[in-house]
Order: structure tokens, then C-alpha cells, then sequence
């Protein structure tokens, strides 16, 4: 299954996206056409396309839900 | 814990792992063993780490005195069968909220507000509803385009079904209804074809006739389905897209 990540956009180049989610993988390849990103944007993403852009406060509180959850589980 | 329990559910975990969507990066251990039917500790662990499919199997069997791994659980999670109507919302809510990862809780007090009780802890409702949570956030830029782009990916992500038409080596011809978005509103379009990926060294695909239906995922067939399994997927994708498209509607 996936789930919705929430990354940080690294680079931009024709639509797609370098983004990093913080899992300390290499940056993943998305699909930015649905939402103006640039560099330092804040997306929600789904499988590799961004359904949204996020504020940098919302991205706060999904990152912190998303560290205590693991935290918890002790995955990651 | 059962090893047919174990092997449904990486059958139908693998090609996300595949492609980095979901699970840390162990696609070749996952791979191994379903080659070999015989899945060890290594692939439990590796399957315990999946930020959501794991939780979602941890909240089913708790509601309903199974295991994690019994062949009921992942075949509610992926398929859907009775199990799913033996959780209580109010868990399948609390759940939502404190163990899955990332969710935007007010995005989830929402949707079960909305849906009254009627969400149901199945994968195809999981990832319908995560679309329909999110395209809310920016006003996601929804033409015709951006329709497309989100249909397919809500089609590959669910479970869907095929039924074989042919036989290749490692791969298959499937007739199968594929789910489009439309004007905010996600339907079962006509049955296309559509070739799809399979393992023939994962039982029982080295000897799938003709005929057969099998359960898809990211374009890759993942088991083939007995008919109560056939009539449950279909059952329960219809329920998850009617209450989907009710939250969708009220949004629009």
C-alpha cells in the first residue's frame, strides 16, 4: 500500500520534483504539475504525485504526528 | 501467526515496497520469500514495519480475537470480508488518529464526521479517502489533467480485480474495471484490458489458467482469488466508493 508523505521540495525541474520525507532514503522523484512548488515547498504526496502543498506550520504538525507514531511503533 | 496469513499479505505488499512507497527498502527479502512459500522471521519483521498496512492488520485483530497474521486479517485489509464489520467506528476513529502515521487530524475528524460511522478500516477505502482528505489542502489544480493523473493513481494504489484472458510468461492479459475520477466523483468505468506483471515462481501463479481472477496492486498480480474473495473485493469496493463520493460531494 502507500501512504500520504509529507516531504520537503529539494529541486524542480519540468513538473517533477526532487523530494526529501525525512527517512533518511534518497530523495524521491514526484510529479509537482498539481501544485506550485519551488524549492523549500512543502507537499503531500500520494504514490509519486503531490496532491497538495502544505504550510510550513501544517507540515510541522504532520512531521511531529508522523515522528511520534514511529517513536512509538519503533519502526524506523 | 499463519504462513498462508503471512504470504497473502507481502503477496499484496510487494510491489509498493517495490517502488518505495510503503515499508523500508527489503523488496529482494519480501521477493525471496514468496519464491520460496516459505517466509521467515526476517519477512515478519520486514512486514511489521509498514507505516500503515501493519497498523491496519494490529487494529483489526484486536477487534476481532485473531492474530496479526491470520489469514483472515490481511485477507480483510487487502480484499474485505466480514471481519471489516466487526470493528467499532469509534476504534477505526481513535485509530485513525493515534496510529497512523502522518494524518491531519482535523482532516480526519472531518471525514468521520461526515461518513457517520460508515469508514471501514479496508485498503481501498484508506486510499480513496486519503485523496479525498487531501485534494481539499491547496485546492489541488483538478482539470481534466489532473483528474487523470489522480484516477490512476487511486487505481493503482487499491486492491482491484482482473479476470485472465491470457497467459505469458511473466505476464498476464486481464480484463478488469478500472476506477476513474470524474468531476470530484470516483466510478467503476467499463471493463478494459490490460496487461499486468506476475511472478511465476509465487504459488499459485505457475499455473494460472485462463479464466482465473486475480487481485492487482501497482500493475502487478499479487494471488489468485476464490469467488467469495471475487464477490467480497467487489462488495466492499462499491461500499468504499459510495461513502468516498458521499464526503466528496459534501465538499464540493
Amino acid at each position: 500500500m502507500c501512504i500520504a508523505r509529507v516531504g520537503r521540495v529539494a529541486q524542480v525541474s519540468d513538473g517533477r520534483a526532487r523530494v526529501d520525507f525525512f527517512d533518511g532514503r534518497s530523495l524521491g522523484e514526484v510529479d509537482v504539475t498539481m501544485v506550485k512548488a519551488e524549492p523549500g515547498s512543502y507537499v503531500e504526496v500520494f504514490g509519486n504525485l503531490a496532491l497538495s502543498k502544505l504550510s510550513v506550520s501544517e507540515a510541522r504538525v504532520r512531521k511531529k504526528a508522523w515522528e511520534e507514531v514511529t517513536a512509538k511503533g519503533g519502526r524506523y | 501467526m499463519t504462513r498462508k496469513g503471512i504470504l497473502f499479505h507481502a503477496k499484496h505488499a510487494f510491489m509498493p515496497n517495490t517502488l518505495g512507497y510503503c515499508g523500508p527498502d527489503e523488496r529482494g527479502l519480501i521477493k525471496e520469500g514468496l519464491e520460496d512459500g516459505i517466509p521467515g522471521d526476517s519477512v515478519v519483521r520486514t512486514l511489521e514495519r509498514f507505516e500503515a498496512a501493519y497498523p491496519f492488520l494490529k487494529l483489526i485483530a484486536r477487534n476481532t480475537g485473531r492474530q496479526v497474521f491470520d489469514y483472515e486479517v490481511p485477507e480483510a485489509y487487502w480484499i474485505g470480508n466480514s471481519l471489516l464489520d466487526r470493528i467499532p467506528p469509534p476504534d477505526f476513529y481513535s485509530f485513525s488518529h493515534r496510529e497512523l502515521q502522518g494524518k491531519d487530524h482535523a482532516k480526519v475528524r472531518d471525514l468521520f464526521r461526515e461518513l457517520d460511522g460508515k469508514a471501514t478500516p479496508h485498503h481501498s477505502f484508506y486510499v480513496m479517502s486519503t485523496y479525498a482528505a487531501s485534494s481539499e489542502a491547496d485546492g489541488a489544480n483538478v482539470d481534466n489533467e489532473s483528474e487523470k493523473k489522480i484516477g490512476t493513481l487511486i487505481d493503482n494504489c487499491r486492491i482491484s480485480w482482473g479476470n485472465v484472458v491470457d497467459v505469458g510468461r511473466e505476464e498476464l492479459k486481464v480484463s478488469y474495471r478500472p476506477l476513474e475520477l470524474s468531476g470530484r466523483t470516483l466510478a467503476l468505468a467499463e471493463p478494459r484490458l490490460k496487461k499486468v506483471r506476475y511472478n511465476p515462481l509465487v504459488k499459485p501463479f505457475g499455473s494460472v489458467r485462463r479464466g482465473a481472477v486475480v487481485s492487482l496492486h501497482w500493475g502487478y498480480a499479487c494471488d489468485v482469488l476464490n469467488r467469495a474473495q471475487e464477490l467480497n473485493i467487489v462488495k466492499y469496493t462499491l461500499y468504499d466508493l459510495t461513502q468516498v463520493n458521499q464526503y466528496l460531494a459534501a465538499r464540493k
